[in-house]
């Protein structure tokens, strides 16, 4: 409207008088900033970056031999009243995922394959899971991988924490867990 | 008297309409236009690249089932690992197939649904995906819950709408617009305004649409955010133990195949068209299958269990509480994908004429409220330093 409108009292108004145009600047900045992070994860879920971070490769469970990455490196993410979770990728070796019937991930030895832990989706060449943290985990906790055969047998080996993620290490210091 | 407070009622209400989505018009602006590109997204990419089009070999050939499509994906590529099958919205695109190479990539690949020949592999620029992005959520990650773009463009829904409803106030008798013709020749205040009315009449059904959908993102966001649920699909629950045969030789137990898993699905369930097919994840997974009923904005879905040939889960249209009827058919009625290429191409042009609204809105802006701004800023100027002439103020009162 045209009302003559009255001086702008305030340096503040005249500020927002003066720059509130330059808004649209700042909000166009935000999608070009996160583009390169945008593609970055296009690629990183493309399976183009390999595996994942920190991959320990050539664990050998029975027979198989497998790689084992998490998916990024950060501290487990929070989902809600469901507690912390850390997603990690794995890959049986090429020519070896004959009989394997699931794979699964958990922290501390299972003591059963009931209780095997979080079951990994996908194909013997990139499967992922989500593997739930307890803020309490000890940081000198040892992962355990459990392999069932389609035959019924079950293999296991384990990979400390600390190296299949350091972050999660690092998270878990500022969580006050028993050392 | 009271003729004096209505008018200033409605001045008031003028002046709400006019500073809107002022400050941040442009943001405004490539959101409606992202919005646009992104509803014919998919029929863009398909002019652009012909491994998307599902090009019949000759006129006589017939579409393949799931099933002999995946045997024909495995005798061109022994290796190659398939997730998922799906045929978008339209016979006359290809079906995309995500799969997983040895490698351990994970590209989608194009299938022709006559010959099961791959036809290319999706473009590491996505447009149809990155539109969505950065229309949807501003290409913030997800790192935490929804995204914080999400929450910036789904925000706009409530200015959007209270932009709609005083534009409404302000335009006396709008329901008589719809045939005024744009005045030509009286100066671009006069023609822009006469084009910001007209479009605006003819998409009030349309601002309403998109306003009230954006709003429900911007809900969704807060509800999820907060771990609130208003959906009754089960969780399905992985296959029990004692379904997974165990084999002596160590060799998979078999399972059905896919036209089998089609077959028990649209049998038990009349009416589902599947359109897509996730096979099991892992030895304990159903195959999942999904597609529309009668009611073209939702999706069906079961779960066929592949040791057992039965259904073990399923969730209908006849499943849904009233109100998921309500919120599940926003995002359909936001992005106009629910009724094939002629839905698409309406919303893409009230898509493109909303984004003219908004320019159309600046450019009245600048020849007026900017002018009197500027007027009164000038004003100001002069009062400070009173040696200069007074030019006129360059004020118009135009309604």
């Amino acid at each position: 409207m045209s009302q003559a409108r009255a001086l702008p009292a305030s340096p503040l108004k005249q500020f927002w008088l003066k720059w509130r145009f330059h808004l649209n600047i700042l909000l166009l900045l935000i999608p070009l900033g996160f583009m390169p992070k945008y593609f970055a994860d296009a690629r990183m879920f493309r399976g183009e970056n390999g595996l994942g971070v920190h991959q320990i490769s050539g664990i050998q469970v029975g027979r198989w031999s497998l790689d084992l990455a998490e998916l990024r490196n950060e501290a487990p993410r929070a989902n809600g009243p469901a507690g912390h979770f850390k997603t990690f990728n794995a890959a049986l070796c090429k020519t070896c995922d004959d009989g394997v019937k699931a794979i699964y991930l958990r922290i501390g030895k299972p003591r059963s394959l009931r209780a095997a832990g979080a079951i990994f989706f996908g194909t013997p060449y990139r499967m992922s899971t989500s593997l739930p943290i307890p803020p309490r985990t000890r940081p000198d906790a040892d992962i355990w991988i459990t392999i069932e055969g389609w035959d019924g047998s079950v293999h296991q080996a384990s990979v400390p924490l600390a190296k299949a993620s350091p972050a999660t290490l690092a998270w878990l210091n500022t969580q006050g867990g028993k050392k | 008297m009271a003729q004096q407070s209505k008018k200033s009622k409605s001045r008031l209400w003028f002046l709400v309409h006019s500073w809107l989505a002022l400050p941040i018009w442009f943001f405004v602006l490539i959101v409606c236009f992202t919005g646009m590109l992104a509803v014919v997204s998919q029929e863009i990419v398909w002019l652009a690249n012909p491994d998307v089009r599902a090009t019949k070999p000759n006129g006589d050939a017939q579409r393949l089932s799931y099933q002999q499509i995946l045997d024909a994906l495995h005798k061109a590529e022994p290796d190659m690992a398939v997730r998922s099958l799906r045929q978008p919205d339209g016979s006359h695109f290809a079906l995309s197939a995500a799969v997983t190479m040895p490698n351990g990539t994970s590209p989608t690949v194009y299938v022709n649904p006559y010959t099961g020949a791959i036809q290319g592999k999706r473009p590491d620029f996505d447009f149809e995906a990155f539109t969505r992005a950065l229309h949807g959520w501003w290409l913030v990650p997800f790192t935490n819950g929804f995204s914080w773009g999400w929450y910036l463009v789904s925000l706009l829904g409530l200015p959007m709408l209270a932009s709609l409803v005083t534009g409404l106030v302000v335009y006396k008798k709008f329901w008589k617009g719809f045939f005024k013709p744009v005045r030509t020749g009286h100066g671009s205040r006069i023609f822009w305004g006469d084009v910001h009315r007209l479009a605006g009449v003819w998409s009030i059904w349309f601002i309403a649409v998109i306003s009230i959908t954006g709003t429900w993102f911007l809900i969704q966001a807060i509800l999820a955010d907060n771990h609130i649920t208003l959906s009754t699909e089960p969780v399905v629950p992985v296959i029990a133990r004692e379904q997974v045969p165990q084999t002596v030789d160590g060799t998979p137990a078999p399972r059905i195949d896919m036209d089998e898993a089609v077959r028990i699905a649209t049998s038990q369930i009349p009416g589902l068209d599947i359109t897509s097919i996730f096979l099991p994840a892992t030895a304990y997974s159903h195959v999942s299958l999904s597609g529309r009923g009668w009611y073209p904005l939702m999706f069906q879905s079961a779960s066929v269990n592949p040791y057992t040939s039965k259904v073990d889960s399923q969730f209908l249209l006849s499943d849904r509480s009233t109100l998921e009827f309500v919120t599940e058919s926003m995002r359909p009625l936001h992005t106009g994908d629910f009724g094939g290429l002629a839905i698409k191409l309406i919303w893409a042009f009230f898509g493109l004429i909303l984004t003219l609204m908004v320019l159309s809105g600046l450019l009245i802006w600048t020849k007026r409220t900017a002018q009197a701004t500027a007027a009164a800023f000038k004003r100001g100027e002069r009062t400070s330093r009173p040696r200069q002439t007074l030019p006129k103020p360059a004020t118009e009162v135009q309604p």
